[in-house]
């Protein structure tokens, strides 16, 4: 974790650019400009910015916005406010369409539904997802006017939670459709490879039917890889909506980066980065977990090394 | 080399689905428009030869941009940019990706797991994002820099991916035979890992294809891609977005050969996997 | 009004009501307050320019002036939406024989949001804050010939200059007036203005609400919150679904056409003082060479440009002066497309086979597009451009900073900026002694009337020695729904008064 504090804080310091041009306008002469500098502290040697940086850390300080001087562990709390839940209900949705979905598309291959499942679940991996952003907003919101077309109530969730999400309604669709759409695929591959394996055949062999032999047998093989992928997109939607934040205008963790990227911002570039990479590596946990309790043979502690 | 499980091998009694000729034709019809930019265009196409947004018509058939130019020529110089965009980036991930996969799966516990744990940290950057970094990091936006980006970007997660499923092969009974019998681990690799962990990176791959065609169109359309006059259709979309009231075809049309081609490589590599499984092979 | 969400989760009418009234609950505020329209309304405004921070001396961007400016804090004068100068917290002042004493008469029973009533002495020390060695505000040049404040009485304010300065009250009009007990400006205030920030929520929105004791006329309206877009397709939705009342500025000529054939909404048309220039390094070959700039100003059909980026909006301009100003020539004619003389000019600065620059772009609409069109146009005279794109930020490192470029596309947004020609430090390098001068002796003419003619002599010098190639002024378009009136149009300096806004039933 001090590693990765030290690159990541050695690499934004070689990115171009100054955090100070943030806080200056056309029309600033060489003094106000160097008063910037002092107010951020870019105007010391890089391991002075450091050597503050690793204080603040070792207080779980993650500092001030140098643009606009609020701290960024109170900016980021609130952002999560936004983008936990987002993330989640979209993901929970995205599991609900792609598993019975990607499972029916693979063992019904030979059927018309089954390669229809394929071709939208292609359709959909193959739109940007800023087009199904600005096509649901074009159909719900600015034709049918059933959802609000953008933004987020300024209560939050917990005052009202039916209008947050009633708000919230398209940015969860379009992220559930994009990632259901990948997923299904992965479903799909993976009942697959589930389907033409020896010991569901011999499952079968032995008397079991084609559906019990699949639940029995195939879920439990499936979705060790299945798993993974899960969790690397509900890892990477995390700051990942960035995009779908910039159709909707939603305050989220996706954009409070993006913006400290092109401010050159570093607290909060450091801050986020360092919380997503805690939320990743809980993620990453969970998963290894769960996957450990579906395939037995992934808990010896030696058995997959040479 | 074995006999049972030959490591790439051409593709035997290939079943030809209706989805992998699809597949086949959409990517080889990309293909062969983009080969023909480099020789031939309708129009020049920084020309300005046209009236301000006008509809599509028999000489310009998708129309043309706020400065006149012609947008059918714009979208078959896209192609070429999508299609280089997406070899180059893939290149870059599957070499990075495989090797470092391979190694953690191989490697001591201690190993794996700071790569592992690495990996981990850098899927949580998604593609995009990463890209962006190494964009700004560099000296200004270009198209190399966008397929550098995007390559190393997505190496982390064909790398995880290759982890994982190596680790499962190597967790199998007959990886303990082999061992016993003494190959010794690149053989292995050669024999059972790869073999049996390459239908899946293929699909991988064209997923990343795919996605690193997309990632250009919205590095492009942050303006942060290739920089104009590139015809990218990550751009001409972003440009066509004002207009897309007024002229709703220019917003349209970049968008139709954006998706035409990932649907097309998805479409490939579906009906490249269904036939190069080795696992249906076997039957 | 007092919808239950369940039943209102069925009708996003009555949701939006029902969040509007659950914002002002959670804000501590009787949900009484808010009223769709009339004298108590919520007015939502839609703009594109979210501040970076509450403080105009910290850097918080153009969008702090649209949201604060005569809105939340006043200063002694205020520059309105015409583009005339009138006392506002001043009530009467006095100019000494030399122009060198200003005494300034503060309004009377003026109170800041906390309650504290004003005083000479907040002043000075809001004049100070701008003219401090740690402020980075761009206005604090146009301050320095003053020498010292004095403060004999709590009502009245005295101002020595160390040299004659005509647009004393234009800059004061940039000077905040604030609580000089005030801590913490960047996320919170203390202003006299006819609102009082109530909240903001970062990303997303800032809303102000009336502030009772405001000394002046009370305004048409009970609350206004500016909701904040990335994109301007998203702000464009939100009018059209009713989620804002008013857009303070449209980016794009080809959304208007789903507002102006509507007759739920009113498309009004100010004047901008914003820019687009080609900006050349002054001081680098080839373009220290004033023909070399004469003929790219010649080979440029900016008419043609405008058309493109904004269809039938706009207006072309010669020089770095909008109409709007009082120094305003028109100087269209003064070297105007001309592509064989441009060729000709060529030739003869010793470029017969034209030559080979690179233009900095910042990556956000319009650049790229002018951009490519500068490429096309220039091609025809033999000049070959590269775009190099840049961020905001980089263009201020490489550009603004270090003067590291050739030329550079940019937009300009400030009123009465062409004093920055008269700096030859500035990024475009541009130093003619003559306009030095000239502008230097505007600030210290003793009529308006001659600093007026001083600046004309200037700008018409610029055009001749085509400093920059100006590309055009671009249009100010305001959209609102037809119910809502009363919002200023020309938005100089980016300022929105929003106390006179109605909402109609």
């Amino acid at each position: 974790m001090l590693i990765a504090a030290a690159v990541l804080f050695l690499l934004l310091r070689l990115l171009p650019g100054d955090p100070a041009n943030a806080l200056v306008s056309v029309g600033a002469d060489p003094e106000q400009i160097e008063a910037a500098r002092r107010q951020v502290g870019s105007d010391l040697p890089i391991f002075a910015q450091f050597v503050r940086y690793l204080g603040q850390l070792a207080s779980f300080d993650l500092g001030a916005s140098f643009v606009s001087g609020v701290p960024v562990l109170e900016e980021i709390g609130r952002r999560l406010t936004l983008t936990l839940p987002l993330t989640a209900l979209a993901f929970t949705g995205a599991i609900l369409i792609a598993l019975p979905l990607g499972i029916l598309a693979a063992v019904k291959r030979d059927r018309w539904y089954g390669s229809l499942i394929s071709v939208i679940s292609q359709l959909g991996v193959a739109i940007p997802v800023f087009w199904i952003g600005i096509l649901l907003v074009t159909a719900f919101a600015v034709k049918l006017r059933l959802f609000p077309s953008s933004g987020f109530p300024t209560s939050g969730w917990w005052r009202d939670p039916l209008a947050a999400l009633h708000q919230l309604a398209l940015p969860i669709l379009t992220i559930a459709l994009v990632m259901s759409a990948s997923l299904i695929r992965y479903v799909r591959s993976a009942t697959l490879d589930v389907i033409g394996s020896d010991y569901l055949r011999t499952a079968r062999a032995l008397g079991a039917g084609y559906g019990e032999a699949l639940v029995r047998h195939g879920i439990r093989n499936g979705a060790v890889p299945v798993i993974s992928i899960l969790g690397i997109e509900l890892a990477s939607t995390l700051l990942g909506a960035v995009v779908v934040e910039r159709v909707f205008s939603l305050p989220g963790l996706g954009s409070m980066l993006l913006s400290g990227i092109e401010q050159r911002d570093y607290p909060s570039v450091q801050g986020v980065l360092f919380i997503s990479t805690l939320l990743v590596l809980l993620v990453g946990f969970a998963a290894d977990l769960v996957q450990r309790l579906v395939d037995p043979r992934l808990r010896g502690p030696s058995g997959a090394r040479p | 080399m074995s006999d049972a499980t030959p490591a790439f091998a051409p593709l035997p009694r290939l079943r030809l689905t209706p989805a992998f000729l699809i597949g086949a034709t959409l990517v080889g019809l990309h293909v062969v428009v983009g080969l023909l930019t480099l020789i031939w265009t309708p129009y020049d196409p920084t020309a300005m030869t046209g009236g301000r947004l006008a509809p599509p018509s028999l000489a310009h058939w998708a129309g043309t941009d706020r400065l006149g130019r012609d947008l059918f020529t714009e979208i078959m110089i896209g192609a070429r940019i999508a299609l280089s965009v997406g070899i180059g980036a893939v290149a870059i991930a599957a070499a990075i990706g495989v090797t470092v996969g391979l190694l953690a799966a191989f490697a001591s516990r201690a190993v794996d797991d700071v790569l592992a744990a690495t990996l981990d940290i850098l899927i949580a950057f998604p593609t995009l994002l990463l890209a962006m970094l190494i964009v700004a990091a560099s000296d200004g936006a270009s198209l190399g820099t966008a397929i550098l980006a995007i390559g190393i970007a997505a190496s982390s997660i064909v790398a995880r991916l290759t982890r994982i499923l190596a680790r499962r092969v190597l967790a199998m009974d007959y990886i303990t035979a082999a061992r016993v019998s003494g190959t010794g681990w690149l053989g292995i690799v050669r024999i059972h890992v790869l073999p049996n962990i390459w239908p899946t990176l293929i699909v991988n791959f064209a997923l990343q294809f795919g996605l690193a065609v997309i990632a250009e169109a919205s590095l492009s359309y942050l303006g942060l891609g290739a920089p104009p006059p590139n015809a990218s259709w990550g751009r001409l979309l972003q440009e066509a977005q004002a207009t897309v009231y007024t002229a709703p075809f220019g917003a349209i049309a970049p968008g139709i050969a954006l998706v035409s081609l990932v649907i097309g490589l998805n479409l490939f590599a579906d009906g490249l996997r269904d036939v190069a499984d080795p696992t249906r092979r076997r039957r | 009004m007092t919808a239950s969400p369940v039943r209102s989760a069925l009708k996003p009418l009555s949701v939006l009501k029902a969040t509007t009234t659950a914002t002002l609950l959670l804000m501590g505020l009787a949900p009484a307050f808010a009223a769709e329209s009339g004298p108590d309304a919520t007015i939502n405004v839609g703009s594109l320019y979210e501040p970076q921070n509450l403080d105009n001396t910290a850097g918080a961007g153009q969008g702090i002036n649209e949201a604060f400016n005569g809105n939340v804090y006043e200063a002694l004068f205020r520059l309105n939406d015409d583009g005339t100068v009138s006392p506002s917290l001043v009530k009467d002042f006095k100019v000494s024989e030399d122009g060198l004493t200003y005494t300034f008469t503060l309004q009377p029973g003026v109170t800041f949001h906390s309650g504290d009533p004003l005083t000479s002495a907040d002043v000075k020390w809001s004049i100070e804050r701008v003219t401090s060695s740690d402020s980075k505000s761009s206005r604090k040049n146009s301050l320095k010939p003053i020498a010292s404040i004095e403060t004999p009485d709590e009502a009245t304010v005295i101002i020595k200059l160390s040299s004659r300065s005509i647009s004393l009250p234009y800059n004061l009009s940039y000077v905040w007036v604030i609580n000089d007990k005030a801590k913490d400006l960047q996320s919170t205030e203390d202003g006299t203005g006819p609102y009082a920030l109530e909240g903001w929520q970062r990303g997303s929105q800032l809303a102000v609400k009336r502030f009772d004791k405001y000394w002046g006329p009370k305004p048409e309206n009970g609350e206004v919150v500016f909701k904040y877009f990335t994109e301007a397709t998203a702000l464009n939705n939100a009018l059209l679904t009713g989620a804002v009342d008013v857009i303070t500025s449209v980016q794009s000529p080809d959304s208007l056409a789903q507002f102006k054939d509507n007759p739920d909404f009113t498309v009004a048309e100010g004047k901008s003082t914003t820019k687009l220039l080609l900006a050349y390094n002054d001081r680098v070959a080839p373009f220290d060479n004033v023909k070399v700039r004469k003929a790219l100003a010649r080979a440029v059909d900016d008419k043609k440009l405008l058309e493109a980026v904004w269809g039938e909006y706009g207006t072309l301009i010669g020089s770095f002066v909008p109409p709007t100003d009082p120094w305003y020539v028109d100087l269209t004619k003064t070297d105007a497309y001309d592509p064989e003389s441009a060729k000709a000019l060529l030739a003869e600065a010793g470029y017969p086979d034209g030559f080979t620059f690179t233009i900095d772009t910042p990556n956000y609409d319009p650049h790229p597009i002018a951009a490519q069109f500068l490429q096309g146009e220039l091609a025809k005279v033999g000049v070959k451009v590269e775009i190099n794109v840049i961020t905001a930020n980089e263009w201020y490192t490489k550009i603004y900073k270090a003067h590291d470029f050739q030329a550079t596309l940019q937009e300009h947004v400030n009123h009465r900026d062409i004093v920055f020609y008269g700096n030859p430090d500035f990024y475009w390098g541009y130093n003619n002694p003559k306009v030095v001068d000239l502008i230097k002796a505007s600030e210290e003419a003793k009529t308006v009337d001659e600093q007026t003619e001083k600046l004309k002599e200037a700008n018409i010098q610029i055009a001749e020695d085509a400093a920059s190639n100006w590309l055009y002024l671009y249009p100010q378009i305001v959209v609102s729904k037809k119910s809502v009136t009363g919002y200023p149009l020309n938005g100089l300096n980016s300022q929105f008064f929003a106390y006179g806004i109605k909402k109609a039933e």
